[in-house]
């Protein structure tokens, strides 16, 4: 590791000698604009965006800087908070967005950019106090995978959804989410029949859901049932995550655990390698595991995001979104970026080629919507995206406290899935959130 | 003027590295974190708070359950630290068939990083792991080591002393070899069996050696952060959720570096009590006699 980037460093030292050379009469005006991204296919993505910008700019130069996933949130929240300089461009999760804009890391977005060809409530997830301060760079969608072997081998009917050699109209999936959509109690009754033990070790496991005890994942949960998972001055959980709603669906999630349907912990990407080797049945996960299930030979379909029985339908959604660092001293150039990738056709069709996210660039869903490359299995699952991202998506709390209550509920979920009790974890989260939340707010 | 020149200039150059490097990675962020824990950011600025956030500890009771959590975890390890390097210290001098194989095996934890042993301990103490496998042989059924409240955090104590307690052994060896084998010839002769050497002649003669480890072993498992910070983030229901790990969260996840370092300085000062006390107990024995 350490000798090879000894020989990168040197080699991109050697590079940057040869082209300073040559570009020494270059353009004066030749920039090197930095951005922080998360590491894997959004880097890859980033970069043939990036790659694509620089054909048609020739003077800008994009040096993409990639964290992993479990230290990028630490690494933005240092380097913005310490102003540094070497980052123009930042990539900015949804909700994190107040607690950037709120604390002054983020420049407002240059008002001449053309917004009106992003989804409206896309971008009102990336404006604070009235202000756009972040543009969305994608959208997200999430669906439920079941694998149609298990289902067929317990003797079971999976639900209705979208399967291979099979075409759909968009006509077709709005009558499917809208009428076909299981309740998390029929996900309940079927992963409880589904799941194989053998000998005390579980070989197959009934359900489970892709970012375990997160936010994001289950926001849906206790809101489709009525209560918001915390009050509208962002501030508040008494009352909303202690709620009735609330404690019914965290005692469905302790169920999951206690009945030993789900499988415990997983890790980033852990569900879907379980559902590729056909030891999960039915996989609550983003549309973006559609190419990795696709390489694993495993039959399955895809279906709505469920709801409770009686409750409203509600699914997940925000995903990315990308603003400038208050102390990249290249604002022009970093917002020509930030306008290229996420309100032009070619940067926008560039990024949704590399990575196969929801789009919030509408010209780009009328192509979802309408052509007839997405008739087919698996691209018809994106006019699920479409349907649920027009009709059912609600966006996270918008809080400068965002990080303080995604911890909170992150530890609650966590410790009722390892057996504490509904009311005392969401109790405590009350508690917690409200003393740190309370500390941003005044 | 012949006057031989005072070796201050020698003693002054010779140090300074030393102290450079303690100034810059020692006093500097002490002093620094003293002076963020003043400050709070409030809407991108820099707000002084004077000891605010030291109030707000006080009627901040995750912090005091994590102050709780603290000394539990510390009173239970550094004794159990101790006590086992001493015991394997005792054992690795010793002379039989076989010791090199024993000397081999209780070295391997020094040369494991400690990320690499915690991810290792990780994967043998999960539900299917090894040491569920184990127990499931003596019919004992499989434990939640790593999730249950009541057992996460003594799995943490015994990850690190299985990683800790050689390396402080080694310490303890050179302070077993320092001591003069006619004073336990000479106790032999008195009569005095196995124990009563240990007691009377091994463990005063270590006293020195012993304090060092006793003071750097607690200084390190009160700053003790990687294995919580790898296997249970705090949880579960806040049963391993020490200071570092409070601070930590407070500062680079939930963005509030006051309230972090008001709980850093609170470590520091605790931990300079209980350096102090250790070297006047254990100093006072010694001048008594």
């Amino acid at each position: 590791m350490k000798g090879a980037n000894v020989k990168t460093v040197k080699l991109s030292i050697l590079a940057g000698l040869v082209a300073s050379f040559f570009a020494g009469t270059a353009l004066a005006q030749d920039k090197t604009l930095n951005m922080i991204v998360i590491e894997g296919g959004d880097t890859t993505a980033m970069q043939a965006v990036v790659d694509a910008y620089k054909a048609s700019h020739p003077g800008i130069a994009i040096n993409l800087q990639s964290y992993p996933f479990a230290q990028f949130f630490q690494v933005a929240e240092l380097r913005l908070r310490s102003a540094d300089a070497g980052i123009d461009l930042v990539y900015v999760d949804a909700p994190l967005m107040a607690s950037y804009a709120s604390r002054g890391f983020l420049s407002p977005i240059d008002p001449g950019i053309d917004t009106s060809s992003l989804v409206p409530s896309a971008l009102d997830a990336g404006k604070y106090d009235g202000k756009q301060y972040a543009l969305p760079i994608n959208n997200s969608a999430q669906v439920m995978f079941y694998n149609k072997t298990l289902f067929e081998k317990a003797g079971i009917t999976p639900p209705t959804g979208l399967t291979a050699g099979q075409t759909s109209t968009q006509g077709d999936v709005d009558k499917l989410a809208s009428t076909e959509r299981w309740t998390w109690e029929q996900v309940a009754d079927a992963a409880q029949k589904l799941t194989v033990k053998d000998g005390g070790r579980t070989t197959t496991y009934g359900f489970s859901v892709e970012q375990f005890a997160e936010l994001y994942q289950l926001q849906p949960f206790g809101e489709s049932l009525g209560t918001d998972v915390i009050g509208p001055d962002g501030y508040t959980a008494k009352g909303y995550l202690d709620s009735e709603a609330w404690t019914k669906a965290a005692t469905y999630w302790s169920e999951l655990y206690s009945s030993g349907v789900s499988p415990k912990g997983l890790g980033y990407g852990e569900g879907a390698q379980l559902f590729g080797n056909g030891q999960l049945a039915m996989f609550a996960g983003g549309t973006w595991n559609l190419p990795i299930l696709a390489a694993t030979g495993v039959d399955f379909g895809v279906a709505p995001y469920p709801y409770f029985a009686g409750g409203k339908v509600l699914t997940p959604t925000g995903s990315w979104y990308v603003g400038v660092n208050v102390a990249s001293a290249n604002q022009t150039e970093a917002m020509d970026f930030a306008s290229y990738l996420t309100t032009n056709a070619e940067g926008t069709k560039v990024w949704f080629d590399a990575l196969q996210q929801l789009p919030t660039y509408k010209p780009l869903l009328d192509t979802i919507s309408t052509s007839a490359d997405f008739d087919v299995f698996p691209k018809n699952v994106f006019r699920l995206g479409v349907y649920d991202s027009l009709n059912t998506a609600k966006a996270r709390p918008v809080t400068a406290a965002y990080g303080q209550l995604q911890d909170a509920f992150r530890t609650a979920f966590t410790d009722i899935s390892n057996g504490v009790a509904v009311s005392e974890a969401l109790k405590s989260a009350v508690q917690k959130f409200e003393t740190a939340a309370n500390r941003v707010a005044k | 003027m012949t006057r031989t020149r005072s070796p201050l200039l020698l003693v002054a150059a010779l140090l300074a590295p030393a102290i450079a490097g303690l100034v810059v990675f020692r006093l500097y962020p002490i002093a620094l974190a003293v002076s963020d824990s003043f400050f709070n950011m409030v809407r991108g600025h820099q707000v002084f708070v004077g000891v605010g956030n030291y109030l707000s500890l006080i009627a901040d009771s995750a912090f005091w359950k994590s102050l709780q959590v603290t000394f539990w975890f510390n009173l239970l390890i550094n004794p159990i630290q101790i006590a086992l390097s001493l015991g394997l210290a005792l054992l690795y001098v010793q002379k039989f068939r076989g010791i090199a194989l024993y000397r081999f095996l209780f070295l391997i934890p020094i040369g494991v990083s400690l990320p690499v042993a915690v991810i290792i301990w990780r994967i043998m103490l999960s539900q299917d792991g090894l040491v569920n496998g184990l127990i499931g042989i003596a019919g004992i059924p499989a434990q939640p080591w790593l999730t249950s409240e009541s057992f996460a955090l003594y799995s943490i104590i015994a990850i690190a002393t299985w990683k800790g307690i050689s390396y402080w052994m080694i310490f303890i060896i050179g302070g077993l070899q320092n001591i003069s084998t006619e004073i336990y010839e000479a106790a032999r002769l008195d009569g005095a069996v196995a124990w009563q050497r240990l007691w009377h002649i091994t463990i005063p003669l270590l006293r020195p050696t012993l304090l060092f480890v006793l003071v750097a072993d607690v200084s390190i498992n009160f700053l003790l952060f990687a294995p919580i910070f790898m296997l249970t983030q705090g949880g579960p229901a806040d049963s391993t959720n020490v200071l570092m790990y409070e601070a930590y969260k407070s500062g680079f996840v939930f963005g509030d570096m006051g309230r972090a370092m008001a709980i850093i300085v609170v470590v520091v000062l605790i931990l300079l009590v209980i350096v102090g006390l250790q070297f006047r107990l254990l100093n006072g024995k010694q001048e008594k006699k």
